[in-house]
Formats: C-alpha cells, sequence, structure tokens
C-alpha cells in the first residue's frame, strides 16, 4: 500500500500548492493593478477623498508583498478585512449569505445523484432503443444550454402562463425553507446541466460495464438480472462518474451566480455580483478565496476516493 | 454511441446519427442567420415608443427603453456569435505553441514550466476567474472574448499536449528525426497535421462552451454596455417587464437555447462520423464536453 500513500501524499501536496495558488491569485488579478490602484477602483467616482480611502483602506502606500502576507495571514484566522462601501466585516457577509446557497447546492447535489444515476442507468438498459435515444438525445441538447435562457424560459412557463409557481424569491429574505415552492423552479435550473453530464457519464460506464466478462460470468451463474446491474456493474460504472460529480462544483458555482441573480435569491453569488459592481475588492477577494478553496478540496477528496476505489484508474492531478 | 458503432460493424446506420444532425441543423440555423445576417435586414431605428408595449408598429413590442424588440433581436445575436468565435480562436492561438512545445522538447524543466502553471489555473472557476478580473477592469467585447479565451487556454493546451505527444511517440517522427529533417519542421509539418482530427473535434465542443459562457457573462453584465443589443443582455435587462411584454425576453431566451442546443447536437453528429478510432475515454470526454475536464493521465 506504500504505493497509495505516496500517491495520496503527493495529491495532498498539489492541493496544497493549489490553495496556496489561489490565494496568491486572487490577490494578484485584484490588487496588482498597474498605476495606481486606487484610482482604478474609485472607477466612476474619482474624487480625492474617496481614493484616498481606498488608498487607507487598502494599505496601498506598503508594497504588495508585505500586504499579500498580511492578508493571507488574516484569512489563516477567518479575517478577511472589511468592505470598502459598507465597512462592515467581509466575514458577515459570507456568514449572512451562507445559508441560501448552501441550502441550493445541497438540494441540488441531494437530486442530482439519483436523477442523474437513474437516466443513466435507464439509457444504458435501453442501449439503442427509443429510450436510449431519447435520454441521449435530450440530454447532449440541454447540456449546452446556459441556464440563465433555460431559466427564463421556464420562469415564463410555470409562474407566467401557468401560474403554478413563484416567478422569484422576492419577499422571502433568507428562509427559503419556508418556501419551497420558490425553491421549485432555481434547483430545477441549477439540475439541469450537472444531470445531463452525470447521466452520459453514467450510461457509458454502464455499458462498457455490462459488456464485461465478469457480467457475463455473474449472468452465466444465473444471477438475477437486477442484481448484476445494481450490485456488479454499478459500482464500475461510478467511478468516473464519482470524479465529474466533484468537477460540477466549478458548476454548481456559475450556476448559483446565475441562478441566484435570475430568482433574486440573497446568497453568496448575490453577494459576489454586488460588490463586483461595487469594485469592493475585499468582498471580491473573500468570497473568491472561500469558492476556490472550496473547489481544490472538493477536486482533491473526489480524487482521493476515488483512487480508494479503482486504485488501477490514472487520476492525474 | 457504443450502439452506433456496433451498428457500424454490422453495416447498418441507423438513423440517430443523421436524425441528431438534422436536428442540429434546424436547430442552429434560424439563430445563426439571425446573428450573421439579421443587421443587413435591420431598417432605421424608429423614435422611441414607450417601454413594454405590444402592437403599434412593433411587431414583437418594445424593450424597457422603447425600442423595437424585433430590430434589437436583429442586432443582438452578431456579438455572441462573434466573441465567442474569436476566443475559442484566441484560446487556440496560445494553446497550440504551448501544448506542441512541451510536448515534443526533450527538457523536462520547459514542459514543467510551461504546463504546471496551467493546472493551477485549472484549479480556479472559470466565471470566477472572469468575474474577478472584471471587478477590476471593466472589459468591452473585446476584453471578454480576451478573459473567455484565457480561462479555456489551460485545458485546451492539455488537449493539444496529450495529442502531440501521442503523434511524437510514433515512429515515422523518429524516422524524421534521424533524418535530420528540423524541428520546425517535424513539429508543424508532420505532428501539427496529424493532429488536426482531434483538435477539430476538440474545437467543437470547446465552442460550445464558450457560447455558454460568452452568453452568461452577458447575462451578468460583463463586457457589455447595460444597453446593448445583445441577445443575453436583452434577456436580462427586459426581466423587469415579462409580465406585461413576454415577448422582449422569451425570443431572445429561445435564440439562445436553440444556438447552443443546436450547436452541440451538429458537433456531436458531426464528429460520430469517421471516429472509429476513438477510444473509449476520447467518446467519454466528448461526449460530455468542455468544461468538464475529464483529465488526461500523464504521460
Amino acid at each position: 500500500m506504500s504505493g497509495l500513500r505516496s500517491w495520496a501524499a503527493r495529491r495532498l501536496l498539489l492541493g496544497g500548492a493549489q490553495t496556496v495558488a489561489v490565494v496568491v491569485l486572487v490577490f494578484a488579478l485584484t490588487e496588482a493593478l498597474p498605476g495606481d490602484a486606487a484610482v482604478a477602483l474609485a472607477g466612476d467616482q474619482p474624487d480625492p477623498a474617496r481614493i484616498a480611502a481606498i488608498r487607507e483602506a487598502l494599505d496601498l502606500d506598503r508594497p504588495a508583498y508585505e500586504r499579500l502576507a498580511d492578508w493571507a495571514t488574516g484569512l489563516l484566522h477567518a479575517d478577511f478585512g472589511h468592505s470598502l462601501t459598507s465597512g462592515r466585516p467581509v466575514s458577515s457577509y459570507i456568514s449572512d449569505a451562507f445559508g441560501p446557497t448552501l441550502l441550493l447546492a445541497g438540494l441540488t447535489v441531494a437530486l442530482l445523484v439519483p436523477v442523474g444515476v437513474g437516466l443513466g442507468v435507464l439509457a444504458a438498459r435501453f442501449e439503442g432503443r427509443f429510450v436510449d435515444r431519447l435520454i441521449s438525445s435530450v440530454t447532449l441538447g440541454v447540456y449546452a444550454v446556459p441556464e440563465f435562457a433555460f431559466g427564463v424560459l421556464l420562469v415564463t412557463v410555470f409562474a407566467l402562463r401557468l401560474d403554478w409557481l413563484p416567478p422569484t424569491a422576492v419577499g422571502y429574505g433568507t428562509d427559503l425553507l419556508g418556501h419551497p415552492a420558490a425553491l421549485v423552479l432555481p434547483v430545477l435550473v441549477l439540475l439541469s446541466r450537472p444531470v445531463c453530464s452525470l447521466s452520459r457519464l453514467v450510461r457509458a460506464g454502464m455499458i462498457d460495464a455490462l459488456a464485461s466478462p465478469y457480467v457475463a460470468q455473474a449472468r452465466r451463474y444465473g444471477i438475477p438480472g437486477a442484481r448484476v446491474r445494481y450490485a456488479h456493474a454499478l459500482p464500475n460504472a461510478m467511478a468516473p462518474a464519482a470524479q465529474q460529480l466533484a468537477r460540477t462544483v466549478d458548476w454548481l458555482l456559475c450556476g448559483v451566480i446565475v441562478v441566484e441573480a435570475l430568482f433574486v435569491i440573497p446568497g453568496l453569488g448575490t453577494v459576489l455580483m454586488n460588490a463586483v459592481a461595487e469594485r469592493d475588492v475585499p468582498v471580491v477577494q473573500g468570497l473568491a478565496v472561500v469558492f476556490g478553496v472550496i473547489t481544490v478540496v472538493l477536486n482533491l477528496g473526489a480524487d482521493l476516493i476515488t483512487h480508494r476505489f479503482a486504485p488501477r484508474a490514472e487520476v492525474a492531478a | 454511441m457504443r450502439g452506433r458503432r456496433k451498428g457500424r460493424v454490422r453495416g447498418g446506420v441507423s438513423w440517430l446519427p443523421s436524425g441528431r444532425f438534422a436536428l442540429g441543423v434546424a436547430l442552429v440555423c434560424v439563430p445563426l442567420v439571425l446573428a450573421l445576417f439579421g443587421p443587413l435586414f435591420a431598417g432605421e431605428a424608429g423614435p422611441r415608443a414607450t417601454s413594454f408595449t405590444l402592437g403599434d408598429g412593433h411587431w414583437l413590442g418594445t424593450d424597457f427603453v422603447g425600442r423595437d424588440v424585433w430590430r434589437q433581436v436583429l442586432f443582438g445575436g452578431r456579438p455572441v456569435v462573434v466573441v465567442a468565435l474569436a476566443a475559442t480562436t484566441l484560446a487556440y492561438l496560445v494553446a497550440l505553441p504551448v501544448g506542441l512545445i512541451s510536448a515534443l522538447t526533450h527538457r523536462t524543466w520547459l514542459e514543467e514550466a510551461l504546463m504546471r502553471p496551467l493546472d493551477v489555473l485549472l484549479a480556479v472557476p472559470s466565471l470566477l476567474m472572469i468575474l474577478l478580473i472584471s471587478s477590476v477592469f471593466s472589459p468591452g467585447a473585446a476584453g471578454l472574448a480576451l478573459l473567455v479565451a484565457l480561462v479555456n487556454i489551460p485545458d485546451a493546451a492539455r488537449i493539444v499536449r496529450a495529442a502531440a505527444a501521442d503523434v511524437a511517440s510514433r515512429p515515422a517522427v523518429e524516422a524524421l528525426r534521424m533524418q535530420g529533417e528540423s524541428w520546425w519542421r517535424i513539429a508543424v509539418g508532420h505532428v501539427g497535421r496529424s493532429i488536426l482530427r482531434p483538435l477539430a473535434a476538440d474545437a467543437g465542443v470547446r465552442l460550445t462552451g464558450v457560447l455558454y459562457l460568452v452568453a452568461t457573462a452577458a447575462f451578468l453584465g460583463i463586457g457589455v454596455a447595460p444597453d446593448a443589443a445583445d441577445w443575453a443582455v436583452m434577456v436580462d435587462r427586459n426581466r423587469t417587464g415579462l409580465f406585461v411584454q413576454p415577448w422582449a425576453v422569451v425570443v431572445p431566451a429561445l435564440l439562445i437555447v436553440t444556438l447552443t442546443m443546436g450547436c452541440n447536437l451538429l458537433f456531436d453528429a458531426l464528429l460520430s462520423t469517421g471516429r472509429e478510432v476513438a477510444t473509449e475515454r476520447d467518446v467519454v470526454r466528448r461526449g460530455v464536453g468542455v468544461r468538464d475536464r475529464v483529465k488526461e493521465p500523464r504521460r
């Protein structure tokens, strides 16, 4: 098992390097501006007082590496600095908006696995027949559609024409669980892309597994078809899908930003978009680090788990 | 996908690839024609009417500032398509030399120096990266194309490198080297030409992903003017009048949906013909798309 352990150590090391890189990259992209950063950040309101305030707030008089070191040490203590516009600590922005985003992402992942795997297994079971062609074509098509266009059309049909569901979450605040009807469309939109990719991967893996010698052998032993499918073939079809699941975090993040903007949900994505519009650099940095580190950690976890279950699969970091 | 290959082996071609091809063409042609030739048919801008009204000489009503929606639709496709095409081209302009050099060089440090930074870029979600940069600069349409190209470079460079490394290990390259052919000739003349097909496959998938990213960024207000004639911007800005005048939102949204959907179906159908040599890994990668980053093993 020493090979496994050294592989895991190397993967952990890469994860650590990626985390450091994310922190440095976020800092470099937002603060190492050419010219006078304070003037650039003041943007539309370049009055001297505001420029001076920004310079003061960001400590722009000190060299960049010192600021980076300070900021990074602060991150270790969950100190993300203070907002340029309101003066509130960035961590309070994050803790206020974390709930709705976590709820959206959690619900999506919880529904994503059964729906995606179910569709994939269904398509693989009827390979080449009508059901398979229908599922394959629809998932291929929907996969490429941007969430906002899909979401707006769903709102038009279900909120405007049929009047079944509320068009936005306006007025519900962060208490989304109390209004489950307002969650249906956002979760549906968030699911659209990941479900397509997951079901296509499961279908491909399942077809492979069902054509393998061990499944043929299991059938020769007279093991019932359902058991062969779900106990023998499905676990082997899941290895590539498990990795894909972590990769969908990237999309969930993109999706969450769009969906929160579309349905006016006060989550992290909304906070990020507001901060981007106001050029509130500390808030943007804090959220970017949170999102970036979550992505790195989940990818790391997925690689470690996949490697544990299917060591023969080369999981390059 | 497997089924289709089996079908080919048996000599029968199922209706699916051609059916999917026809469906893709049918879906793509309306938005594409509108995007490319729409501006030619748009007449002079009339006087502004009241916001969100229907009728009164406006076929699809008026938008949030009282402009004719149909005229905006005619103009709104071009920026989406042009920025997406430019971003895809730009991404390859950088990815091709980087991938080729790192695949063909014998100096490990050079390969590491070229590819390692890209690994790091891969760790940052693409939309987040675009948002980060646009929080400091305010990119225009060209800036948006640059940003989208930037987030696509790491993945494209990996694909180029994987494809080129595959070709470079063949005996033909060895023979060329022993004949004393120049590096340039081997790299561009032989390896570059041999990887055209996998690259074409990747470019198709990448264009679909880039279209998605460009439209989403424009919807979030990145790289576009707030009142731009752009399908994604129209969806965003006219949302406030959805209940009064849904056409100003539904028509551009439908056009984006058919464009992206049709693109993916069309490229899938195009690529599934003449893919006998495709490995299952390619199939998985291609079938799912560019943003999944099913990682290639290190060689």
